[in-house]
């Protein structure tokens, strides 16, 4: 950590009964300061250290190993994953800011008809679609405030990003095979100065930290406003192990680790989990109690099921000239094409296409795990004349991929470790191929006289596993994420989205919170929530 | 022949190891410098585990044994073709995993090698990329940056997946 040590707010008692937040990235970060800005109190817990811009290292295993979440999980499964990755399912960041430290900054919205899968695709065997109990129309506006929140460039104002080499390669192919709805954006970072924060200098360190802040972050602008208030105490290096409820059910504390390991117990009005969905659905179901034997707020038996990882696969793209597509930001290349539903195209909703550098380091890793020998080191010495995209869409929730409690493996504390048991569901395999076959076209179109298809990554989008429903019986929140069985205690972060859609998720992550936020504001007013 | 004590790592048993990275991960371009790096990370990192030392040692013993066996030379005299042809032979052997799954994240973190592959890494410290190539491609067209404006919309549900009056459209 840094000589200069981050204000951590005014600090609250343990017994005063206040908003605790459990997690400071996308939603938790969003949350607490929504709140904070109405003069409502917040305590929020992060498991992980504060660092500032200036430690964030701009090198891929160092800033890994400096922030990405790396306490005991298993993978499960016949996902691949599960083989050559097995204690990382997923990539998760923990420290104040969470994986918004990490993200890149696609921000697309949902569509509407991806609000409305189970009415749209009808019954899928083996998956478990539901319509969201809200629409497109009743997030359109806060949809509005988190693209001002975060700057999403061509939105509201805000200028296009420039295009840099891989959007080139992109953008022609991209042409010439017939698409037109590529552009560099929508994307979180500023190509001019916005909200106090400098423009991009196309670093090329999105994955890294960002220690030039163009890049939204709730490490930059959520968190320490939330300080400014007055109103917040950032508690880092506190890790949330239980929920707990009073006798009338209703969520009344949480209790955490400090960083020595000591337990302690902080009063909740409202406790909002945000600690992302592997972590959130832990925590629930740690929280067992008499009155909830199957995990806090598990009654329909849904928490930890239904996990998404959106259905993904990279393209990298060899050509005879240089492209150096590690220049500049990572993902400020779209394709909104193929993001639509038509079944003609043999699977259910739709996927982007989007630009993607890795280093060697990662590429060496993470390009086709376990390969070696002459067919692995052609990748890697293409490099300089390689351009990447990644194909990121909707996956199907299927009840049996589960985060579940590990029985035999433990953190570091004692507490059982997470298990993420994933299996593509045919839908996921067709859209991949299809994805994978269209990218070849797009290089190829522009000259690639090669290109490789990347299996998916330890997964950088984790979804569905407290989902929103309807009715309590379908799902573990309601349509403000609060718990169908357990009131005062919300879900804030991607966990609760019914349905993955074909978008990054962060976007509708803020503004699902930022809509939460106005509903707690607005039943703690009336005395109740 | 190589002549490492059960648990030491000997000049004979790293000249294979070196050689045998070399197979595994051919890259003409490389000079000797980052795969003995590789080799030294990898004895480091095998100084931690008696298993792995075990393995390793034991493992690179073998390969002159199997290299004699099958050509009738050691293992640091095969050319390229013959060692991977005897590296496929083995690639299930824990001591070559092992070895892969140091080389894969040292290897390609080695800043010389960054050099050869073409990659300048940390840019923030010098200004980004922005005035050091960015954009200097220049053997496609300059493309639109900014979103399609028409005529065309998108047609998000195509005409055979829209509601029906029943529901589904299944
Ligand atoms: C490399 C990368 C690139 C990405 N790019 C994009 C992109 O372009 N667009 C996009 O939309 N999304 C992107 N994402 C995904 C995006 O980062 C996540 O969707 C988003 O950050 C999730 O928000 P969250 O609030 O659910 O969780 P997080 O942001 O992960 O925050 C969860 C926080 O909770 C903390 N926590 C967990 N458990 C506990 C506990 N028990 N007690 C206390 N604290 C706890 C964690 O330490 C963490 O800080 C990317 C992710 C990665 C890794």
């Amino acid at each position: 950590m840094a000589e200069n040590t981050p204000h951590l707010g005014n600090p609250i008692p343990h017994d005063e009964e206040v908003v605790v937040i459990v997690g400071s990235g996308a939603g938790g970060g969003t949350v607490a300061y929504e709140l904070t800005q109405k003069g409502i109190p917040c305590v929020v817990l992060e498991a992980g250290p504060w660092l500032l811009p200036e430690d964030y290292e701009n090198d891929e295993w160092a800033a890994f190993n400096q922030m990405a979440w790396l306490d005991n999980r298993t993978a499960s499964g016949p996902y691949r994953v599960a083989t050559d990755f097995p204690n990382l399912p997923a990539w998760i960041v923990k420290a104040v800011g969470g994986t918004t430290t990490h993200w890149s900054g696609a921000t697309p919205r949902f569509r509407e008809y991806e609000f409305k899968t189970r009415s749209h695709y009808g019954r899928v065997e083996g998956a478990n679609l539901l319509d969201w109990p809200i629409t497109l129309a009743d997030l359109a506006p806060f949809y509005d405030r988190a693209e001002k929140a975060i700057g999403s460039t061509h939105r509201h104002g805000r200028p296009a990003l420039p295009a840099n080499n891989n959007y080139k390669v992109l953008a022609n192919g991209a042409e010439k095979v017939g698409y037109k709805f590529y552009a560099t954006g929508p994307y979180g970072t500023n190509a001019e100065p916005y909200d106090g924060r400098p423009a991009s200098i196309q670093d090329g360190f999105n994955f890294q930290g960002d220690k030039s802040t163009a890049k939204w972050s709730t490490a930059v602008r959520e968190i320490p406003r939330a300080i400014a208030t007055g109103k917040c105490e950032v508690r880092p290096s506190s890790q949330a192990v239980q929920v707990t409820h009073d006798a009338s059910g209703r969520a009344d504390a949480v209790l955490y680790l400090d960083s020595e390991g000591n337990l302690h117990r902080q009063a909740a009005k409202v406790v909002c989990v945000a600690g992302n969905s592997i972590e959130s659905p832990r925590l629930l179901l740690m929280s067992a109690s008499a009155l909830h034997p199957d995990g806090l707020a598990n009654s329909s038996g849904q928490v930890g099921r239904n996990y998404m990882r959106h259905t993904t696969g990279s393209v990298y793209a060899r050509f005879d000239q240089p492209v150096h597509m590690y220049r500049g930001e990572t993902m400020a290349g779209i394709i909104a094409d193929e993001a639509r539903l038509d079944t003609s195209r043999g699977f259910a909703g739709g996927y982007y296409m989007e630009t993607l550098s890795l280093g060697p380091a990662f590429l060496a890793a993470f390009a086709e795990p376990g390969s070696w020998g002459p067919e692995f080191t052609e990748i890697l010495d293409a490099y300089q004349n390689t351009a990447g995209m990644w194909v990121v869409g909707e996956d199907m929730p299927q009840e049996t991929n589960r985060v579940t409690l590990s029985p035999a493996l433990q953190d570091q504390w004692g507490l059982p470790a997470p298990d993420v048991h994933f299996e593509d569901h045919p839908n996921d395999v067709a859209m991949r191929e299809h994805g994978y076959g269209r990218a070849d076209m797009l290089y190829e179109a522009v000259g690639a006289n090669g290109t490789h298809h990347t299996p998916p990554y330890p997964a950088t989008h984790n979804l569905g596993t407290c989902r929103m429903s309807e009715r309590p019986e379908d799902g573990v929140v309601d349509a403000f994420g609060q718990a169908h069985d357990v009131p005062g205690l919300y879900v804030s972060d991607g966990s609760v989205m019914t349905t993955g859609a074909a978008a990054n998720p962060t976007l509708t992550i803020v503004a699902l919170a930022i809509r939460q936020a106005e509903h707690i504001a607005s039943q703690l007013g009336k005395g109740a929530s | 022949m190589v002549d490492s004590t059960a648990d030491t790592v000997s000049p004979a048993a790293r000249t294979n190891l070196v050689r045998l990275l070399r197979a595994a991960y051919p890259h003409p371009r490389f000079p000797d410098g980052p795969y003995e790096r590789t080799a030294d990370t990898i004895i480091d990192q095998v100084g931690e585990s008696l298993w792995h030392r075990l393995a390793l040692v034991q493992g690179l013993e073998s390969l002159d044994a199997a290299a004699q066996h099958s050509r009738g030379t050691g293992f640091a005299e095969l050319d390229d073709e013959q060692a991977l042809a005897l590296l496929r032979g083995i690639e299930d052997a824990q001591f070559f995993a092992f070895v892969r799954g140091v080389t894969v994240v040292t290897l390609y973190n080695d800043h010389e090698v960054w050099d050869l592959l073409g990659y300048e890494g940390e840019s923030y410290s010098k200004g980004g990329y922005l005035h050091r190539g960015f954009d200097d491609l220049d053997w496609l067209p300059n493309p639109r940056v900014e979103e399609y404006d028409g005529p065309e919309q998108i047609v998000e549900v195509a005409p055979d997946d829209q509601l029906t009056t029943t529901g589904g459209t299944h």
